[in-house]
């Protein structure tokens, strides 16, 4: 019996000097890439960032940078996306984003194309999908608390009820926005255009007419997916087919 | 006072000059072309903007529309010209040779005159093919284009009015030394031609050619696909409609090929090319704005420069400005958009400039040189220096409010990205909240608590409400209390009493093995169970009253009075 503290004890221990040696070698890996950038070796400074795990924002930010400094500007924009989903307020990852698209050209077409919308996208866009999963249960737990204190306290029902509401908004919008974050990385997954310009057609085979072209660091949804074709649609809800070797998915999956 | 003596000197100026050098000029885009197309023709007056409209003289044969006018502007190095041109659209009634006879036009009293033109009208493509089915047609405006011109180009598909023609599924063409662009999505319209009717498809595009000499522009295929009754049908019913509906139809592609259109390309006129001429080719037009102009030294003045209008804007280069000596500099900013025919286009440049001191009194002179291919020649575009008020600054250290910081002089504003980040950072977690266990648990939880809370709520309530629920459901409970602490039969039947009295509400005291046949028995408790009741209430009452003459033991009569609370909880008393 006495033996299992004993157990539990060096298991803690092994796992942290694990986790700890883990992201020590990543910290040197990670200094070393930065390293090959700051000599000017940016393909190399790109492949050492790309092997490091787990990758942080980071790190994201940094193999954007070094996909920028290539001229691969759909790559670059692509890892700066990464990058805001997991730090989504970081400044320099924002303006970096921003610039790498003013750079391709794509600033306007990755605009929602309305005043609402883009205001819409900016809010969603400002929380990860952690931080509104918490908004979310702070919203609820709050909003079942106020209605459970409403049963019992009579005197405090104004007061709850204004609780009671907010609440409910703050649930309702919360949800709303998760469930914008979760659509964005499950069943409408977005994307981001790597290929230096790729047609859009009207259907999925390569003689079908083309719709309108897309150019490298356009923001895409991935409405259907087809094997080698899949089906999206950009800002302005302009739909076309795309051979899927010209995008990489925002959303990583391990 | 002094504005009103510049107004005056400027406008007596202008009026001496206005009619100093003026020649009248006519010419027509070109001089041979097939029947059915147009032909621009464009009467320039040079020297004065004050023309009178000409009148175009009767020709058999021809007729003129119009005409839109043009006028232009410029002052360059203290040369004033101006222009005013009148543009007609000449369309020919029949093939054969045709004279535009010399025009005259007034300027100021004075009446000059144009050169006769000849015109040249074939039978063409248009009238000799007019009897086929499905023909096409390049129509380039002009056959002569100079290099970094960009010319607008149709190619045009017709087809007869009986021809199913459903669209054009593919287009190939030969243009070498002509960078050709077209747009993805034809226009379709239809035509009458010698009193036939056609439908056509049109795909417009434009040509940019990138050397001189003779070039051609196509031959070019154009697939058209055809909507044809497939054989074997019923043809009982044959609505198009209907077949196509019914999957009796097919679509058959069909190629039509039209033959090469020569575009003679000029190099650009070395007589009369300015010295700072950078190759703009078009018609462009300039325009600058500088804010604020009241300012102090050290503060940020943008400098937006603007060149808009017709032509491929990738052949205009920024704008020269002159020295900027008393400023300091930023890079500048750059943005052009342009038409998917590159025809049309705009460059807006944005300068940021700092007054070093208030020795500065106006910004340098901007000029923009170019040709233009309509007027074949080539124009400068001048902004004339605009004027600022420099006051001295209190600190004299010169800064600009970037960022709430502020800016070094070797800064770039907004011209690269942020630097790398030099630690890892945090590492986010494996899997994202909202996708574990452990979230959707925490959603239910609270609802589940708050469906419990309410739920035994509700029931509080009522049982401090109702006395009758309150007895009844708490019947079985004293019962069994009472039960376990009996250890006489009159303690026996006490607990018997107080079951039957909470659980029909009724006053305990009186209960007696009567209430059987006159509560339990109308509630529906009948056989076996009712008689059970009864034979507990008379052992107790045998065993009370006779002493040692009960039948059942203490524990046995407390174990059949337990069995019968147990079922008589069953029953919906």
């Amino acid at each position: 019996m006495s033996l299992k503290p004993n157990r539990f004890r060096t298991g803690a221990i092994i796992w942290l000097l694990a986790v700890g040696a883990a992201f020590a070698a990543s910290d040197d890996e990670f200094k070393s890439a930065n390293q090959l950038y700051d000599a000017g070796k940016f393909t190399e400074a790109a492949a050492a960032y790309a092997r490091i795990e787990p990758k942080t924002a980071h790190v994201y930010y940094n193999l954007g940078n070094a996909h920028f400094r290539e001229g691969k500007l759909g790559l670059a924009i692509l890892d700066y996306e990464r990058a805001r989903r997991l730090a989504p307020r970081d400044p320099d990852i924002l303006a970096n984003l921003k610039f790498a698209e003013q750079r391709a050209d794509v600033d306007d077409v990755n605009a929602p194309p309305r005043a609402w919308q883009r205001y819409l996208h900016s809010i969603i866009t400002s929380r990860t999908s952690t931080e509104w999963a918490v908004y979310e249960l702070s919203a609820l737990w709050l909003t079942i608390l106020a209605m459970g204190m409403w049963l019992y306290i009579p005197r405090l029902r104004t007061g709850l009820l204004v609780i009671v509401v907010v609440g409910s908004v703050g649930f309702a919008a919360s949800v709303f926005a998760l469930g914008r974050e979760v659509i964005a990385g499950g069943s409408a997954p977005s994307a981001v255009i790597v290929a230096k310009e790729t047609d859009a057609r009207f259907a999925p085979v390569a003689d079908a007419t083309v719709h309108f072209k897309v150019v490298e660091g356009t923001r895409v949804i991935v409405r259907e997916d087809r094997g080698q074709w899949l089906l999206v649609e950009r800002a302005d809800g302009e739909q076309g087919w795309v051979r899927s070797d010209t995008l990489e998915r925002v959303a990583v999956r391990s | 006072m002094m504005r009103i003596w510049l107004v005056i000197a400027t406008t007596w100026w202008m009026a001496a000059s206005a009619h100093a050098d003026v020649s009248v000029v006519a010419a027509v885009d070109r001089n041979q072309v097939a029947f059915g197309e147009t032909v621009t023709l464009t009467i320039s007056v040079q020297g004065t903007q004050n023309g009178a409209q000409p009148s175009i003289p009767r020709v058999d044969g021809l007729s003129f529309q119009g005409p839109s006018t043009q006028s232009s502007f410029s002052l360059d190095n203290g040369h004033m010209s101006q222009s005013i041109s009148f543009v007609y659209q000449v369309t020919p009634a029949r093939p054969g040779q045709f004279t535009i006879p010399a025009i005259q036009v007034n300027v100021g009293g004075t009446a000059y005159s144009t050169e006769p033109i000849q015109l040249t009208v074939g039978k063409g493509m248009t009238q000799a093919d007019s009897s086929q089915q499905l023909f096409a047609q390049i129509r380039v405006p002009s056959r002569q284009v100079y290099l970094g011109q960009t010319e607008p180009v149709q190619v045009v598909l017709f087809a007869r009015a009986d021809v199913p023609l459903r669209g054009v599924s593919g287009f190939n063409y030969d243009a070498d030394g002509l960078e050709f662009k077209f747009l993805q999505n034809p226009k379709t319209g239809a035509q009458v031609i010698n009193g036939q009717s056609f439908n056509i498809i049109g795909i417009e595009g434009s040509i940019s050619p990138n050397r001189t000499g003779t070039l051609n522009f196509g031959p070019c295929i154009l697939k058209a696909q055809l909507t044809v009754r497939r054989q074997g049908g019923n043809s009982w019913f044959s609505d198009p409609m209907f077949d196509q509906m019914m999957g009796r139809v097919e679509v058959k592609e069909v190629p039509v090929t039209v033959d090469a259109v020569p575009v003679e390309v000029l190099p650009l006129p070395e007589e009369g090319r300015p010295a700072d001429f950078s190759g703009a080719v078009g018609q462009w037009k300039l325009d600058v704005t500088a804010k604020p102009t009241n300012i102090t030294v050290g503060d940020p003045i943008t400098l937006t420069i603007k060149v808009s209008g017709n032509g491929n804007i990738d052949t205009v280069p920024m704008p020269k400005l002159g020295s900027l000596d008393g400023f300091k500099t930023y890079d500048p900013t750059t943005k052009t958009t342009k038409d998917d025919l590159n025809t049309t286009g705009q460059r807006v440049m944005q300068q940021v400039l700092i007054a070093k001191s208030t020795d500065v009194k106006e910004l340098p002179e901007i000029r923009l040189v170019y040709f233009d291919p309509v007027e074949r020649a080539y124009k400068t575009e001048v902004q004339s220096p605009i004027k600022l008020v420099v006051k001295a600054g209190g600190g004299g250290h010169t800064t600009i409010v970037s960022g709430g910081g502020p800016l070094h002089v070797d800064e770039k504003l907004g011209q690269d990205i942020v630097y790398l980040k030099g630690d890892v950072g945090p590492v986010p977690a494996s899997v994202p909240l909202c996708e574990t266990t452990t979230f959707w648990a925490l959603n239910a939880a609270p609802v589940l608590a708050l469906l419990g809370t309410a739920g035994w709520k509700r029931r509080a309530d009522k049982l401090r409400g109702d006395v009758a629920y309150a007895r009844r459901t708490r019947a079985a409970r004293k019962a069994r209390k009472l039960l376990v602490s009996a250890g006489s039969y009159d303690e026996i039947q006490r607990a018997l009493q107080q079951y039957l009295g909470d659980r029909l509400n009724i006053p305990v005291g009186g209960i007696t093995a009567s209430i059987v046949d006159e509560q339990l028995v109308p509630r529906g408790v009948n056989g076996e169970l009712a008689s059970r009741a009864k034979s507990c209430f008379e052992a107790c009452d045998t065993a009370r009253f006779a002493g040692g003459g009960a039948d059942m033991s203490v524990q046995a009569t407390r174990e059949n009075v337990e069995r019968l609370i147990n079922e008589l909880e069953t029953k919906p008393l």
